[in-house]
């Protein structure tokens, strides 16, 4: 009884009402699950632009379901495995609304290879790895241009602490002799804590060994906000091109899911 | 120490031959030795007169076995031990019965399930229920089933509804004289939620009572239109039982869809509550509303413990819950009357509880398109982990999770088999969760002492007269506390989630302390 009812609701829902049904759960669907590294208007933040810039991995229906499906292994993109594929259209019809008025730009402005100069003299490579060189302390860089926003990149530069990336806290533990020791947080439970320091060393502790413990707020990176607006964007520029290969392999973090 | 031994083996083995009756049950307090019910009493105190494991010697607990079931999935079963035999159910419709002193198998049980059957909530249960040679489970199919106990051979099998219609089941049973008393999932699917007695002896039907009233029955005004046809009301929790009252009270889970309230207009009785129900004729006596019109998957599932104390000069009989919207409440349970309310994490969706037990809404806590930030986040303050009660310290020992989510909504369409959320929430946020173990004094609310743990929790308490409380974290530690003074007294690295809450009980005059983590049942013991 009850479903025959329902099934004859369904046939005489109008036309228009499901498609605005169908963007209104695309949009929730794009907030709830994308916006969080994409930003609410699919912008970019932590992730990249997916309206005005190029897509890395093509940007047909095709190509834009298989990076929702599988995500971009080696990367933080998870894999949206559970949408239907109902949900995997709403999300791409919802951002091709979008970016409808927004003309795909191709290029950066800056000159990247003064950039890469830049990043040299700056040491970068002390703490980040570009295809192998450099130091294993902060982020891995060698993708970065395909990963991350022009805006989000700028400002990782010149204000580090805006947003640091989870693995990549900084923490500082006193031990009981007194001795200070600064890191970046591998893991930690309600018990122990194991940190890498800037020498690349990891450093393990038990809580009730430690005087004293602090997530600090801020990026163990120092702000670089002293340096020419041209240098600045040339960096960018430099980073921009930054789209090798990562080791994909790679474990990913999915986000949470319903409980 | 011999002589004890013998003597407990011998009082073993003479319990052995007593079968489990409604008034061992009733009486379960006064044989510590076993776990007779998921809670391990009707009123799910959780409180065992053990003291051989206590606070000066618990540094030296240590594994006494192992066993592995190899199953996947949360492993959230609370094992039964009657007379020194185990009973439990894992993932995938698996049951066991054990040596509870080596933990070696007598028996394994394997439910069919029908091939191609769409589940609703996946395959976790959390257990049995035990009356005189048969034990009662339900299976993710939404069916239940009694087995004989001393062979796990299957009795009977009833379904309780289609899974066409996205019932299924994840409970442990509790059984009430000669009637086995079940309740359904599938709060997510749009499903009419009720509780289920059937009859232990023949597996027929003794009664259905609806969590969610139809048109024209009380409470149905309370729904839009015809929205009561898939109102929710999940009863995915074992309900406690008060044998004097002869009344069962039962949580129910959330209204649907769970985050857009629109199409169901209406304070959505009974969902979000709790209903005290007479147990041989499932009638309702009373109900209670924690948070009506809920728009934010805030069952009211979470124990609701029986407790009889001395409210403002008065002996009344009470039942406790910490509830999933972060409120801790005192009801009278014969009335349902609204005691108390005190909140015991971080809210921000209510300004107060009114003198009748009705939330006073603050602005922006409801789901929007543009996203509202809601503490409690969906899983809630507190959840189906059970709590515990010691009757010296007169504290309510329970896991707290401190932890916001950002809520969106969408109109949502109604298709049978698939989930009606109506919205969604953002399950990554840039805010740390935590967690704490709490005593809190149910008799004002207030904090005794907290433990704070890394990640917010999902195992629940037991305590002991030996002075304990053990729970878990998410970590994987299980652990032991001070019930005093909750300094944590002992721990061990599971190795994974504990999802669940632990039992005590002796064999042969030896205590023994039983936690499942990941696919392997734990069970710990001083070193003899």
């Amino acid at each position: 009884m009850d479903k025959t009812v329902r099934k004859l609701l369904l046939v005489f829902i109008p036309a228009a009402l499901c498609a605005q049904s169908s963007f209104d759960q695309g949009r929730a669907l794009f907030r709830s699950n994308c916006a969080f590294c994409h930003g609410m208007t699919a912008t970019g933040g932590r992730g990249p632009n997916l309206v005005s810039a190029s897509l890395s991995h093509g940007d047909t229906d095709a190509s834009i379901k298989r990076v929702i499906r599988i995500g971009v292994p080696g990367t933080t993109m998870p894999a949206f495995s559970e949408f239907t594929d109902e949900e995997v259209g709403q999300v791409i019809q919802y951002l091709r609304s979008l970016s409808k008025s927004a003309a795909r730009k191709e290029t950066v402005p800056g000159n990247a290879p003064h950039g890469k100069q830049v990043y040299e003299e700056k040491d970068c490579s002390g703490c980040h790895r570009i295809a192998g060189q450099g130091s294993i302390f902060g982020p891995e860089l060698t993708r970065i241009g395909g990963a991350r926003s022009i805006e989000y990149l700028r400002d990782s530069i010149v204000k580090p602490s805006a947003d640091v990336p989870e693995g990549y806290e900084g923490v500082t533990v006193v031990l009981k002799n007194g001795q200070r020791i600064r890191g970046l947080r591998i893991n930690e439970d309600t018990f122990s804590i194991q940190l890498r320091d800037p020498g690349q060393q990891t450093r393990m502790f038990q809580k009730d060994e430690l005087m004293e413990l602090t997530h600090e707020k801020d990026s163990m990176m120092p702000a670089y906000d002293r340096l020419s607006a041209a240098d600045l964007q040339d960096l960018v520029a430099y980073l921009a091109t930054l789209r090798g290969a990562v080791d994909s392999s790679a474990a990913i973090k999915k986000a949470r899911g319903i409980k | 120490m011999r002589f004890s031994g013998l003597l407990g083996w011998m009082c073993a083995a003479v319990l052995s031959a007593q079968p489990v009756t409604f008034d061992r049950i009733v009486n379960s307090k006064a044989e510590p030795q076993n776990w007779l019910t998921y809670w391990g009493d009707y009123g799910a105190q959780r409180y065992r007169d053990l003291k051989q494991i206590d606070t000066s010697n618990v540094k030296n607990l240590r594994v006494e076995w192992i066993f592995q079931t190899g199953q996947s999935g949360a492993f959230e079963t609370v094992p039964l031990v009657v007379d020194g035999i185990m009973y439990f159910t894992a993932a995938n419709g698996f049951a066991y019965s054990v040596d509870a002193r080596s933990g070696r198998q007598l028996w394994q049980f394997k439910y069919p399930l029908p091939e191609g059957v769409k589940l609703c909530c996946g395959t976790v249960n959390r257990g049995l229920a035990i009356l005189g040679d048969r034990l009662f489970m339900v299976t993710p199919d939404a069916h239940v089933l009694a087995l004989e106990a001393r062979t796990g051979r299957l009795i009977w099998n009833r379904e309780m509804a289609s899974t066409d219609q996205s019932y299924g089941a994840t409970l442990a049973p509790v059984v009430v004289k000669d009637k086995v008393i079940v309740g359904v999932s599938g709060g997510e699917f749009g499903i009419r939620g009720f509780v289920d007695a059937y009859d232990a002896k023949s597996g027929e039907r003794a009664w259905r009572f609806y969590t969610v009233p139809a048109k024209g029955e009380p409470g149905g005004e309370t729904w839009l239109a015809d929205s009561w046809k898939r109102g929710g009301g999940a009863t995915w929790m074992t309900g406690t039982y008060d044998p004097k009252l002869n009344l069962l009270y039962w949580g129910v889970g959330n209204p649907g869809p769970d985050l857009f309230g629109e199409v169901r207009k209406g304070d959505n009785l009974y969902t979000a509550g709790l209903v005290a129900l007479d147990a041989d004729t499932g009638k309702l006596k009373w109900h209670f509303q924690f948070t009506p019109h809920d728009t934010h998957d805030w069952d009211g599932c979470e124990t609701p413990m029986v407790l009889d104390i001395k409210w403002k000069g008065r002996d009344r009989k009470v039942l406790a819950q910490a509830n999933r919207n972060a409120f801790f409440y005192l009801l009278d349970r014969e009335t349902g009357e609204f005691l108390m309310a005190k909140s015991f994490a971080r809210q921000n969706w209510a300004t107060e509880i009114d003198p009748k037990g009705r939330p006073v809404l603050s602005r922006n806590a409801e789901p929007s398109p543009e996203g509202n930030r809601v503490c409690p986040g969906l899983a809630g303050a507190a959840n189906w982990m059970p709590p515990s009660y010691n009757p010296e310290t007169g504290w309510f020992y329970f896991p707290v999770r401190e932890q916001c989510d950002v809520f969106f909504s969408a109109p949502p369409v109604y298709v049978e088999g698939k989930a009606y959320w109506g919205s969604m929430f953002r399950g990554q946020t840039e805010e740390k969760e935590w967690g704490l173990l709490k005593a809190l004094d149910p008799l004002t609310g207030e904090t005794k002492w907290d433990f704070r743990y890394y990640k917010a929790p999902w195992a629940g308490t037991v305590a002991t007269s030996g002075g304990l409380i053990f729970s878990g974290d998410e970590d994987g530690y299980f652990m032991a506390f001070d019930a005093k003074t909750g300094k944590n007294l002992w721990k061990i690295n599971t190795g994974n989630r504990l999802v669940t809450a632990p039992i005590t009980y002796t064999v042969g005059g030896r205590q023994y302390v039983t936690m499942p983590s990941g696919s392997a049942l734990l069970t710990f013991a001083l070193p003899n």
